[in-house]
Formats: structure tokens, sequence, C-alpha cells
């Protein structure tokens, strides 16, 4: 199990690493490598140019932008998972870490890099998504800018071009008194999500307000649940009303199944999450 | 076959050397240094046993290809023990019964040694998120988070002392 | 006792060293002779061996579960610098025999496929190359024609299999390649006079050990010097190389298997003979030494090493007051694509079928099934871990189907503690023991009777709380009839009854003991053992004593670590070579005290006149130094001859060959010790996740040498036998392809997964055959966790009416199981 043989460059700036993405075809960034070296291992990625990016200092950040936070393309897990800027506005990312891999793969891992891998059982893609970041994507001379929801295409798939590189990550401060709610089952704690529910509400005047659920591993990619965000929204929080939205919810999806765990199974899944999902949201929200 | 220089400190000793790009780190460790108590159990990051530290900080030796290792300071387990004496957490594994066949022993004392560097007092529970990422097929981890946890009073008491020596 | 077992007549005990209380080192939490050379990663394994000019191996592997090979091109691989060579089946057969088989009749198997394909994972073609990563180039570049044929998935489909979907028809004419039926007792009459047969269909479903070191191997041919010199993690170095020295077509004089430090094995690697003869034979065709360590994925698919897959249909006859009456059982037996144990691990299974009830008849049907899978090796239990889980699923459907208490209905029908040593009705005994008091004290150390009360409020809050019992036999010290009493009986193939160990210790002229073990490390503690006996023994200090391991040449009989062995044969070994060594002391001692030998004794490392001054003494590096180099200060007699050596062997303590007709099976499992595990556990109905809340383990295994290392059996063997039920299994599809092979997806219990409080016990009812009363403990944990977690899943969801009749029950399964239950309940609404 040892990886095909490739070329390897390791620019010393993000202008240079853009340049040898844009002059070389079939080419890997490489930055933590917690998910593009075990493929390779197995030979299931083969890349010809390897572009590593560990040298690129200038991206890795964690930054308070006014009324955003900013994360650059080599900020490690470790340190999204440790920050205290993340912890104070973000805490759903701090809490959801604590179900993200281990400590070693959080401490070479990146945030952007698991976003590029687009793995549907991860737990990131999801949270972004109701946080409604925004990518950054660059490529040598221009750069563009993709909503979360909009990156993720496939199974192993962003739109994010063979000559682009993800550069940030911008991720707006959830309004004061935003609840968040987060829930996974899988089959050890760290594994990928057979399935994670993702929330983010507010509560005006003892109604839901500005309602985002997301959920990893139970489709090819990680989703928001627009009608089940429409419904809820407006509503007085119940366990009543949670239910009956976990089941119409449901109803509309379509998970994808494997050998070892069926579609059945991640519907029931996201069926037992999601009221527990909001329900912590409520209950955080203030 | 290409190869790319690199230069790299390995339990405090100067290595330079050529590397063909491909090579992982844990078979650059066992192979080129000829330090093979840095274990390969899956090769897809996963069991644990190649963790050694990086900087101080663990990280899966499969993971890595040896070329990103230049200009990095590693402790691989035989790095540990200082002359003839075992490590205060290794000397806490003999004490506890921390291991049997002792395989995924060297990333159990990596992952042990970077949660001590950073958490002097661990509770049971983040002992065990600690090694978490690290298999062991043999123990049960029962002992192994005895072990843990002794070698965490082995250091605060050396710590005290040292401090107290200092003072 | 039963008409059928008068011929079965159980052995005197040889027994030397009697149990006794206040012992120095026997009962001694000492820490590991072994450890510190591995904690500081030079403890030796099979990949940090290094010889000059080695090559390293490759594999192409079929990615097929069944396939014809019309055509291997490796024109391509030949041509990629750096390779030496590439090489087929039929290459490889210039240079070796088919693997040995203890199947009787054998089924073929080649190291190397030669025309077929009968798992994905098999190999097809190698590449021996300069390093490991240039022979997966070209390995890669090796192009394999397939036909495909029917893929052998389902354990009765397979049965039915004819033409070309028949696995090995030049050795059977179907895919089932074993079907014998036993009876012992009045079986017929028991059930006939039976109040109630309870009836249950029973699957346990495959898994593995998957030590987290794969097996490896380097092996060098020199036609000149000596022939094959192989260095590999086999645990069966020193007791039958010489049916690989067969396969590899030289005699025992020209293989030369040297041990290594093994990574964990639980059985896995006891023989790992196939990749021995394809590394050595490689070598051979190559000229050059070659390394070949299995990748992990080759570990899953290829390794002959899964765990049992058995579909059970079980009968338990029952009376209305509880009594057990008789037992009988169907058991179909997915042994995978070959079977080179034959149904040893259903021979292992008759040791205890029974458990630790008395059951006074029993019957069996076993098929062995051949499918397109990897073949089934030993893992921890060696199926006496599938019928430990089918007699208590049995023990708990008889309790439902009676309303009984399911713990007062065990104890019931216990083995009681007079009635010792017990033969049961298959004709193994029993040799001691006290199930009743070792269920005391697990009920106590668990607080049972608080668990239930608090489980049944937890329940009445609509949580899905459960707890579980079980009480089950730990079998240990294997007799090998178990390999082959299941055959039939005109031809049962090789009739094997050793199992040895012995050691070689020598007094060095410093007074220093060096010991020499015939049977390697797997994480066991060989040497500590060793030390701790004797130190025991000889008063010699711990600290004194050396250790080094033979090899397949300069060693003798040894069999090694496995069927929880190694402890009680290796201490008997060491009770020979100590009183030979204590004789030889005592002699040269005597003489130099100027006393009878009959005068002085052992004492504190020293030899010392028997309640005499302490001047009156030598110690042993005086007397060893004198022994080895003044010969002319002693008797010109051979029993003053040089040095202080002796070689010592030990033979099964107790064991009778079976019944010709296999009325019974005789005694081959004799020294069994027993284990209550108590647990409670919450089910989340929603997700199927299980939490293991509390957990106890109560076990018995005779007189204990080192408490901490018992622990650390029973510790380990309880994470395998959690894993075994919640989170591991081998998933097929359709094609025989294996779905999950990685560490990923296939969940070794990591250590969030192992219960919190893990409480501990031990009872030492000492085996009245083995020295010091020594039994073993090395798989107990696998042997009772599955059973203990299933009955306590069950109760957790004894609202709902959930039946767990197979294993494992990983969250999507348990899920499953819930959902389906819940159906019909709302259903019947």
């Amino acid at each position: 199990m040892k990886p095909a043989p490739f070329d390897y460059h390791r620019p010393e700036d993000l202008q240079s690493a853009l340049s040898l993405l844009g002059t070389h075809t079939d080419a890997s960034i490489i930055a933590g490598g917690q998910s593009l070296v075990p493929m390779m291992n197995y030979r299931l990625a083969q890349p010809e140019h390897l572009i590593d990016i560990n040298r690129l200092s200038e991206l890795d950040y964690i930054r308070e932008d006014g009324d955003q936070i900013t994360i650059g393309a080599l900020a490690r897990h470790d340190a999204i998972h440790a920050s205290e800027l993340i912890a104070e506005h973000m805490p759903l990312i701090s809490h959801a870490y604590e179900w993200i891999a281990h400590k070693a793969v959080r401490n070479r891992g990146t945030l952007c890099g698991n976003l590029c891998h687009a793995d549907p059982a991860s737990e990131m893609p999801a949270i972004i998504q109701v946080l409604e970041a925004t990518l950054i994507l660059a490529r040598n001379g221009s750069s563009r800018e993709v909503p979360a929801k909009e990156f993720f295409v496939g199974t192993y798939d962003t739109v994010c071009e063979e000559d682009e590189m993800l550069v940030e990550l911008r991720i707006p401060k959830p309004t004061a008194g935003t609840g968040w709610g987060f829930e996974e089952v899988s089959m050890r704690k760290g594994d990928f999500a057979w399935a994670a529910v993702v929330c983010l509400l507010r509560v005006e005047n003892g109604r839901l307000d500005d309602v985002r659920v997301a959920v990893s591993g139970a489709a090819e990619i990680a989703l928001r649940l627009p009608d089940l965000e429409v419904a809820l929204a407006g509503q007085a929080p119940s366990s009543d009303i949670f239910e009956n939205a976990a089941t119409k919810a449901v109803d509309a999806l379509a998970p994808v199944g494997s050998a070892t765990v069926s579609a059945d199974y991640k519907r029931d899944l996201v069926r037992a999450l999601l009221p527990r999902v909001l329900s912590a949201a409520t209950a955080r929200a203030s | 076959m290409n190869t790319t220089a690199i230069e790299l400190e390995v339990n405090g000793r100067k290595h330079s050397a050529n590397v063909p790009p491909r090579k992982l780190l844990s078979d650059f460790i066992r192979q080129d240094l000829a330090l093979p108590g840095t274990h390969v159990g899956c090769e897809h990051g996963v069991c644990g046993a190649c963790t050694i530290l990086m900087d101080g900080k663990a990280v899966r030796a499969c993971l890595m290809f040896a070329v990103q290792a230049d200009g990095a300071s590693l402790t691989t387990v035989e790095g540990l023990s200082k002359a003839e004496e075992l490590h205060p957490i290794q000397h806490a594994f003999w004490e506890e019964h921390g291991l049997q066949c002792g395989f995924c022993t060297p990333g159990m004392l990596a992952a042990a040694h970077e949660l001590l560097s950073e958490n002097t007092d661990p509770t049971d529970e983040e002992i065990r998120e600690a090694i978490s990422g690290n298999l062991c097929r043999c123990t049960g981890y029962e002992y192994i988070i005895d072990a843990i946890r002794t070698a965490a009073k082995k250091l605060r008491v050396t710590q005290a002392s040292d401090a107290s020596q200092n003072a | 006792m039963s008409s059928h077992l008068k011929s079965n007549v159980i052995p005197p005990s040889r027994q030397r060293e009697k149990p006794r209380a206040g012992m120095t080192w026997i009962g001694q939490s000492m820490k590991r002779v072994e450890d510190p050379r591995i904690l500081v990663g030079k403890g030796g394994y099979v990949d940090d061996v290094v010889v000059p000019g080695m090559a390293h191996a490759a594999m192409v592997s079929s990615p097929h579960a069944h396939a014809r090979i019309v055509s291997i091109d490796t024109s391509k691989a030949k041509n990629l610098p750096g390779v030496i060579g590439v090489y087929t089946g039929a290459d490889l057969a210039t240079v070796v025999d088919p693997c040995p088989s203890f199947a009787s009749p054998p089924v073929t198997q080649h190291a190397m496929c030669m025309d077929k394909t009968r798992h994905v994972g098999e190999v097809v073609a190698a590449v021996v190359a300069e390093d490991r990563y240039i022979a997966e180039d070209a390995a890669a570049l090796v192009e394999v024609e397939y036909e495909i044929l029917t893929a052998n998935v389902d354990i009765e489909a397979s049965l039915e299999a004819t033409g070309d979907a028949v696995l090995h028809p030049d050795d059977r004419e179907s895919n089932r390649a074993l079907d014998e039926s036993f009876s012992f007792g009045s079986v017929e009459d028991d059930f006939a006079g039976a109040d109630k047969v309870i009836k249950r269909r029973l699957r346990w479903n495959r898994s593995s050990a998957q030590a987290i070191e794969t097996c490896g191997v380097v092996a060098e041919y020199d036609a000149f010097k000596g022939g094959y010199t192989i260095h590999a993690n086999t645990n069966f170095y020193n007791f039958i190389p010489f049916v690989i020295g067969g396969s590899l077509r030289v005699s025992p004089g020209e293989l030369r298997l040297i041990p290594v430090l093994t990574g964990g094995s639980f059985g896995s690697k006891v023989f790992i003979h196939k990749i021995i003869i394809l590394t050595a034979g490689l070598a051979r065709l190559s000229g050059v030494p070659v390394k070949y360590i299995e990748d992990r994925l080759e570990h899953f698919t290829n390794s002959d090493s899964h765990g049992s897959d058995r579909l059970y249909d079980c009968e338990l006859a029952v009376m209305n007051d509880g009594t057990f009456k008789s037992m009988r059982f169907t058991v179909l037996d997915d042994y995978g694509a070959y079977l080179q144990f034959g149904v040893g691990t259903h021979g292992n299974a008759m040791a205890q079928v029974t458990g630790p009830y008395r059951i006074e008849s029993f019957a069996m049907r076993v098929i062995a099934v051949l499918t397109n899978k990897c073949q089934q090796g030993p893992y921890r239990g060696f199926g006496s871990e599938v019928t430990n889980w089918v007699m208590e699923r049995m023990a708990d459907a008889a309790a439902e189907e009676l309303d009984r208490d399911p713990v007062d209905l065990r104890e019931q029908n216990m083995i009681q503690p007079d009635e010792f040593p017990y033969m049961i009705t298959t004709g193994n005994i029993y040799d001691s023991g006290n199930f009743q008091e070792v269920l005391a004290q697990a009920k106590t150390l668990f607080d049972l009777e608080g668990w239930k009360r608090k489980a049944a409020a937890a329940r009445a809050d609509g949580r899905c709380v459960g707890v579980g019992v079980a009480t089950c036999m730990e079998r240990s010290v294997y007799g090998p009839t178990e390999w082959w009493f299941l055959n039939k009986k005109e031809e049962p193939g090789f009739t094997l009854t050793s199992t040895p160990e012995g050691i070689s210790a020598r007094f060095d002229p410093s007074g220093k003991l060096f010991v020499t073990l015939n049977s390697c490390m797997v994480g066991t503690s060989p040497e500590t053992v060793v030390t701790q006996v004797l130190a025991e023994r000889l008063t010699v200090a711990p600290e004194d004593i050396v250790f080094n391991y033979a090899d397949s040449q300069t060693g003798f009989n040894g069999v090694g670590p496995q069927g929880s062995r190694f402890t009680a044969m290796v201490t008997g070994a060491c009770v020979t070579a100590s009183i030979r060594l204590e004789e030889k002391l005592k002699r040269f001692g005597a003489h130099m005290l100027q006393r009878r030998p009959e005068d002085v004794e052992l004492r504190g490392g020293m030899v010392a006149v028997k309640d005499g001054l302490e001047d009156q003494a030598k110690s042993f590096a005086e007397i060893a130094l004198m022994s080895s180099f003044f010969r002319l200060s002693f008797p010109d007699e051979e029993a003053f001859d040089s040095g202080l050596e002796t070689t010592a062997v030990y033979d099964h303590p107790i064991s009778a060959e079976p019944h010709p007709d296999r009325e019974h099976l005789g005694i081959f499992y004799p020294i069994v010790g027993h284990i209550c595990h108590i647990t409670a556990v919450e089910v989340d109905p929603e997700t199927g996740k299980v939490e293991i809340l509390d957990y106890a383990a109560v076990h018995d295994n005779g007189t204990i040498v080192n408490p901490r290392t018992l622990g650390g059996q029973v510790w380990g063997g309880t994470a395998n036998g959690i894993g075994t039920t919640l989170t591991e299994h081998f998933i097929y599809d359709e094609d025989g392809q294996f779905t999950n092979p990685n560490f990923a997806e296939f969940a070794l219990p990591s250590a969030h997964e192992m219960p919190k409080n893990l409480k501990l016990g031990h009872v030492e009812t000492p085996s009245p055959y083995t020295e010091y009363g020594i039994k073993g403990g090395g798989e107990g944990g696998r042997l009772g966790a599955p059973s203990a977690l299933t009955t306590a899943i069950e109760d957790a969801l004894r609202e709902k009416g959930v039946k767990i009749s197979a294993l494992p029950v990983t969250p999507p399964v348990l899920r499953g199981l819930i959902r389906n239950a819940d159906a019909a309940a709302a259903a019947a609404d």
C-alpha cells in the first residue's frame, strides 16, 4: 500500500502555488493530507503533481474581520478547535470538533482541505452551510467567491476547478443570541458520520426565526433542508413541531445507502437527530 | 528516480537525506534512519501505530511524505528515553501493564506525551479522548489509561521537585 | 455417569507442586520482564528484520471472488526498472508444493493461485523488486484476464452449488466439505421425555482478530549453505516447521525458522504457513532475500485468519421445573475457500459445549461449507466463543419460555462444587470449579440487585436500560485431538496427540540463570511467567534470569501461545527443570559444604544447610563457578560432570484419546476456568447505539501467577468481545466483494467504546492436575462478553419485544430490529 510516483512542488508563497497550479494538469494540492494521503496510499488517487502548500504561512490564520471570521487555507483543525475567537463567535464549530477525527489528524489536517475533499460524511461541509460561509477560490490572476451552498456538487466533487485553490473561508458571525445544535451518529466517536445534523436558529418573541439546518452523511453531498427551515420559521418551538417537521423532512430525503449502512438507517438517524438538534438550538438561543 | 534533498532533526540529531517524494515519512524513519520503533499498522491513518511527535505535536507518520518533514524536529519512541533511563511515561506503562504486544505502544506514548505536555492533570475522559485515535487490540485500554494517569502524577511530582529546587 | 462415558477413564494427576498460600513470586503483579526493550522501540518485530541484499515483494491480488485465470501478462511489469522478477502460480509451483492442510481429506491450497482464484485478495502473481514502492508499481502493470465464475457468498446457498460454482471439483464434489453427526448419551430419550423443547436459530457472523501488526516474512534461500533461513511472526515455528518444509521441498535441516516478537496474534498468527511458503518460494525463484509484509488490505482479504461464521439450529430440552435435560443442534459453518485446520474449531467447542450446566446428553451435526471468502483461522476462542454464546442464548430463551429469572435458572442447572472432576457428556472433563462462588462474587461486585432496580426504573421512564448476566466456561490447555476427532472415523487424518512445551536452563559460571524458550512472545508474558515460576521454585532472584528464544533448529518441543495453554504448560516445564537443577545444585553445594545432599535445601539463592547457620551456605554463583571451572574439586563421577544445565519438556497434564467410534471424544481440554460477566447497557432506540453503563467480570483461572497480566488478558479479551458484539462485521456483497476491509469501516473498539468503570474480580479454584493449580486465562473476555452484552441489550429492549438471534448487533442492525419490532407492534394495534 504505497503511493504511485509524482512530481513534488513546494512553493514558498501563494503566487507561486497558483502559478504551478495553472501550469500543471493533474495536480493536487496537499495541505494536511489526512484525506489525500490515504487515497494515494491505496492508489485511489494518483496525481502526477503534488503541490505542497505547507510553506504558505501567509495562509495560516484565523482572523476577525469586522462581522466575519476569516480562516486561511493552512489553518489546521486543531488551531480552529482551540481558537478563542471561534469559541466566542461560533461555538458550533468548536463543539463539532469534539466529534471530528482525532488529535493527531486534527493537528495536521486543515479545514479548507477537508472542505475541498468534499466527503459527504464529513461534518464541516454541513456546518459551513448553516453558517452561510463564503469560499474564496483563487487561480493565477483572478479569484472568485462561492457561497457554501453552491460549493459542493457531488461526492468528492466541488466547483473548484483544476487550476483553482480554496484560499480562504469567510464566515459571517451569527447574530448574537443565535442558538446552535449538533448531533452525530457514527460507529465510533471520531469516525465519519453516518449522519450528522447541524442547526442554527434564533427565537424572536417566542417564535423561531432564521432557522438553518443541514445534514451530512445522508446524501451524496452535505445539504441544507430549506423546506424544513421555511416550515419552522415563525413557529413557536415545541417538541411536537420539531417531531412533525422531522418526519416531513425525512420523507423528502433520498439518502444513499451502502453495504454497511442502509438508506433506511440513515433516514432513521436524520429523523432521530433533527428534533434533538432543534431542541438543543432552541434551548441555547436567547 | 527523482529525489528531493531534506534536512531535519530526529531525536535531537540532525539528518540530511535525498528522498523520493513519494516516500512515506514512516518508511523514511524506519528504513532510512533505521529507527524501527515507529510502527506501521494500517497505512490509512486510522490505527495510530505510526504516531510520532513533530515539533511537539502528534502526527501520523504514514500520512506524511518524508519531504514534508524538511526542516522539522521529530521525536520518535527512540527519542523519549534518556541515556539508560525510561521516560516517566514509558516507566508508567511498565508499572501499570500498559502494553502487551507493544505494537501500538510507540504511538500511544506519542499521544500521551502530547496530552501531558498540554495538560498536566488530565481527567480519565481527557485521557480517553487523547488516545482514541490509537487502536490497541491487546489491552482493552484500561491499563493504558491507568498508565497515563500514573505518568501524569509522576511528571507533576518531578515538576514540583524541579520547581522547589529552582526556588 | 452415562454409560457411554464408562470407557473414558481419567488418568491420575501428575501434579508435583501443590498450590499453597504465601508464595513469594507466584501471585505477585510483577512488572513484565519483556517490557523495557519494547517500550523503547527495540522489540524486534518481523518488519524490523533487515538482511543484506534484501528485496521486497508486492502481490497482484484477485479482484474477483471466483474466477478462472485465462491469462497473465507480466511483460510490462518485468521491464520496469528496479524489478528483479515477476512470478505466477505456475512459476512458484516449480519450487514449492501445495500448502499443508489438516483437513481430511485435504482441500488443496496453493500459496499462489494456479488456475482459479477463489476469493477476493487471493494472490495471482507476485513481484520482487528493489523496494516495496517499485514492487507495487510493477504489480499494477501485471495484466490478468479472468473468466468470472459464480461466487458463493451465502452459507446455505453454497451447499446447493453445482458445476462451475463448486470451489474444489478435484477434491470435493460439492461445497459441502464435511458433514458429520455425533451423539453423546441418550439424546432421543431425553428429548422425548422433556416437558418443553426450546428452539432457536442463531447466527454468528464473520469478523477477525486484526492484530495491529499484520503478518510478515523475511526469507532467504541458499542451496549451498543451509537452505532456507526465514524470519516470520508465526506462533508455530518450533512445533511443526517440518510441514512447511514439506511444502518447500526441504528437510528440517534445510529450514531455519527464526522467531520474532509478534505484534499481537489472538490466534491469527498461529500458523501463517501460506505467506511463509509464498515468500520463501519467491526468495528461491529470485535468488535474493525477500521481505513480504502484508499491508492491511492484504491482511483483511488474504491472511487465512477469519473468525467463525456459523448458523445454528439449536434445541434445548427442558423440564417444567427448569432442569436442562439435553441439547442438540445442526451447525453450518462458512469456512471460506479452504479448510486449513479442518473443523478443529468445532472440535474445540466440544470441550465445553454444555457450559457450566448439567446437561446429560448432546448431539450435533456439523457441516463445513466452502464459500468464496478468505478461509477461517483461529481467533481467540477458536470456536468456543460461539458455542458459549449459543448456550447462553438458549439459557435465556429457556428462562423466557419457562417464565423464570435467567440467573436463577442458570444457578439451578449449574454443576455443584462437590462434583469435580466433572465429565461432561462429550467426554471432556472440567477439572475443578466453584461456579456458584464466581456468580456470587460477580453479583456483589456489580451490585446486580441495585442495577436491576435502576434498570427497571429507567425503563419505567421510557429509557431502554437492561442488565445481562453470562456464566461461561473458559477451557484452557488444549489437547490436539480436537483438530481431528470430528473428521470421518475412517479417515481422521493426522491423529496428533502431543502438545509439549519445553525450556532449557543453565546457570552460567557467574550464577546467572540463562533460559531458552521454545515459543515466541505475542503479547503474552512468557519471560515473566518463567521468571516468576523459576524464582519461586529455585529461590533465584528474578533479575538473575536471562532469556533468549530458540529457533526451529536450536530449539525443541514448544507448541507456543495458543489455546490458553502457555502459562500452565511452561510452568510444568519450569518445574521439571527446577527439580533437575535443584538436584544438581544440592549435589555440588552439599559437596562444597561437606554435607549430604539430603541435609541441604535451597534458600534465598543459596544451597544452605537445613536449620543451619547462615555461613553454612553457598550461593548459586559460587556453586556455578566451582561446577564450571574446578572439576578436580569434585569426585570423579559422572554426576559431577561440569556445569549446571538441563532441558525439560512437559507434556499435557491430563488427556485421553477419543473413543474409536466417537461414543465420546476423550479428555482434551480439561483445565477449565469459569467466568461470569455482568453488564448494564442503555440502547438509544432511535439510533441503535448501545452505551455500556457498567461492567463487571469475575474469572476463576485457578492459581494466579500474575494478577495484573491476567487482568490485562481479561480486559483485552473483553474488548475483543465488545467489538465482536457491537462494532465488527465483515460485509460481503452478492458478488463476493468484501466491502469493508479497512480500519475505517471495520471498527475495532477505541478507548471511547470501552466501558468506563470496569470491575474485575477473581476466584482461585486450583486445578488438581497442573503445577501449582494454574489454569489458562487468555481467552475468557471474548468467551463471556458477547453473551452478557446480548442479554443486556435484549433486556433493555424487552418492552419492544426485540429478540437478538444474530451477532454482531451494530447500530444499523439493532436499529433495524427495533424498527421491525415497532412496525409489528403498530400492526398489532
